[in-house]
């Protein structure tokens, strides 16, 4: 493969020096490999600008830290090939999380804040007893909550939503996603009832108008689509069905 | 706790809404289909179009009909507007966004909106125009498509049959189960198919001889 000279078009931002407006900054750098943008973007920090802000953790698809819209699409930086992009890179943060700067963004408060309102955890009054062995479970039932759980968290599918972009208080198909996950877990003993409560509304499920974009760019695959679906459905019964 | 949002807050209004939106869309659609298949009766000549057209007149299906589909128009009209971006920053948000993301499903939601408000105009129009020379007859009705109607029905034609599969496209991803690259090319040809049936009936009103 002849060797091509990617020019990067990176948004620049520090909220910490308001007086420097937002601007796109370019820079050149020398394709090499099986390049991915967690290597080019630490090759360019280390060699061209020390000052660029960006996150990665794991750098394997796990952590969901390293979002960023790759020519207006979001994506994780370092899932993607520079192979698989055109000469020209634009990189820009995700949009409806807070600007940290450049292209790093505070995707932890926002998914916390979520959690927190869909009180994204096991509702049961049964005692736990750390002796007792494990309750079953129907292997499908499991694989299909596992489904729901393989979510890392990277905002992509928020950052791509029409919706959420507009509205900020939008749950999103991550949160949606999530409560899905405990609508069909047997052992979260909250009535469908109960969830209509928080998720019935134009902040959650009615809020969604079918966009899918979410579901075009998730890079763990899950299937929002049917997972939005799902929770739609159970919600309009929930509210058909009153208390 | 805001307490003017913890008073208005009611999920049931809120889904009650969607469903409006889902049935009177679901309603419209059903009877633009009927709509459009009793007006292709003109292919088979003058005189199946009038026996459709008394026959609804005589059972008064017309007169329960019309009423019922102007007063569906407007409420899917509403409930169905209240996602659009209304205020500026939002269409400047959205305009962007989709510029950006260069992704075709959320384009047909901003074509949706816009065919939705061309058939709220052209449905008007045209609703006035067939009332005010009540009944309904293919003379009257070819009179009127050769008197310069031919391009706002054909316009209406094509806005309505995109903006109904596209609902009906809206309503699958968001209801039911199965993935939308199973049934998208389904609606494609169903759309291009109505809106072919609908052009021939509209060109045979354009050569059916009006005798004054
Ligand atoms: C022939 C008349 C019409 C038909 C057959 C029709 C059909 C539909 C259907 C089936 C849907 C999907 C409903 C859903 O997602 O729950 C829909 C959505 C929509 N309609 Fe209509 N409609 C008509 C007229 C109108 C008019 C007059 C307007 C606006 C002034 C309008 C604006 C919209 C909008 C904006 C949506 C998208 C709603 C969303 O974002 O969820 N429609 N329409
Ligand atoms: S659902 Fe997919 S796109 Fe959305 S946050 Fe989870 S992994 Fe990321
Ligand atoms: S660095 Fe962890 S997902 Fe990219």
């Amino acid at each position: 493969m002849a060797e091509r000279l990617l020019t990067f078009s990176i948004f620049r931002y520090n909220p910490a020096t308001p007086e420097i407006a937002p601007r796109m900054q370019e820079f050149q750098l020398d394709e090499t490999p099986n390049m991915t943008l967690f290597i080019a973007l630490n090759r360019l920090r280390e060699e061209q600008d020390p000052s660029l802000m960006f996150d990665f953790v794991c750098r394997a698809a796990v952590c969901g830290s390293c979002g960023m819209l790759i020519n207006g699409r979001p994506g994780l930086a370092c899932k993607t090939l520079t192979q698989d992009l055109p000469d020209r890179i634009t990189l820009m943060p995700l949009p409806v999380f807070k600007l940290v700067g450049d292209l790093s963004v505070d995707t932890g408060v926002w998914f916390r804040q979520l959690n927190e309102n869909l009180e994204a955890w096991i509702h049961t009054d049964k005692e736990f007893d750390p002796k007792s062995p494990e309750e079953r479970m129907d292997n499908a039932l499991a694989q299909e909550i596992y489904e729901a759980e393989r979510c890392i968290e990277c905002g992509s599918c928020i950052a791509a939503c029409a919706t959420a972009n507009m509205r900020a208080d939008f749950v999103g198909a991550a949160g949606l996603n999530r409560i899905a996950r405990f609508l069909i877990d047997p052992r979260d003993e909250r009535s469908p009832q109960q969830v209509f409560e928080v998720v019935g509304t134009d902040e959650g499920v009615f809020g969604c108008i079918g966009l899918m974009a979410c579901d075009d760019i998730c890079p763990m695959e899950i299937p929002l689509q049917q997972q939005l679906a799902l929770v739609r459905r159970k919600m309009a019964w929930a509210g058909l069905k009153g208390k | 706790m805001y307490l003017q949002k913890t008073l208005a807050k009611s999920p049931r209004w809120e889904a009650g809404t969607e469903l409006v939106e889902l049935f009177t869309g679901l309603f419209l659609l059903g009877f633009l289909q009927f709509h459009l298949f009793a007006v292709s009766s003109i292919i088979l000549g003058q005189e199946t179009f009038n026996r459709d057209s008394q026959f609804l007149d005589e059972y008064y299906i017309s007169y329960i009909g019309i009423p019922l589909v102007i007063l569906a128009i407007l409420v899917h009209g509403l409930a169905a507007m209240r996602k659009a971006p209304w205020r500026v920053e939002e269409m400047r948000i959205f305009l962007q966004h989709s510029r950006r993301l260069q992704h075709l499903d959320t384009w047909a939601w901003l074509a949706q909106i816009l065919t939705g408000l061309g058939v709220l105009v052209l449905s008007a129009i045209h609703i006035w125009s067939t009332l005010s020379t009540w009944p309904i007859e293919a003379a009257k009705s070819a009179l009127r498509v050769q008197s310069g109607h031919f391009s706002l029905l054909l316009a209406l034609l094509v806005l309505a049959e995109i903006h109904a599969m596209l609902g009906l496209y809206r309503i699958l991803v968001k209801w039911s189960w199965v993935h939308r690259q199973k049934f998208t090319k389904y609606l494609v040809y169903a759309t291009l198919g109505l809106v072919a049936l609908g052009f021939v009936a509209l060109v045979v009103f354009y050569f059916t001889s009006v005798k004054v």
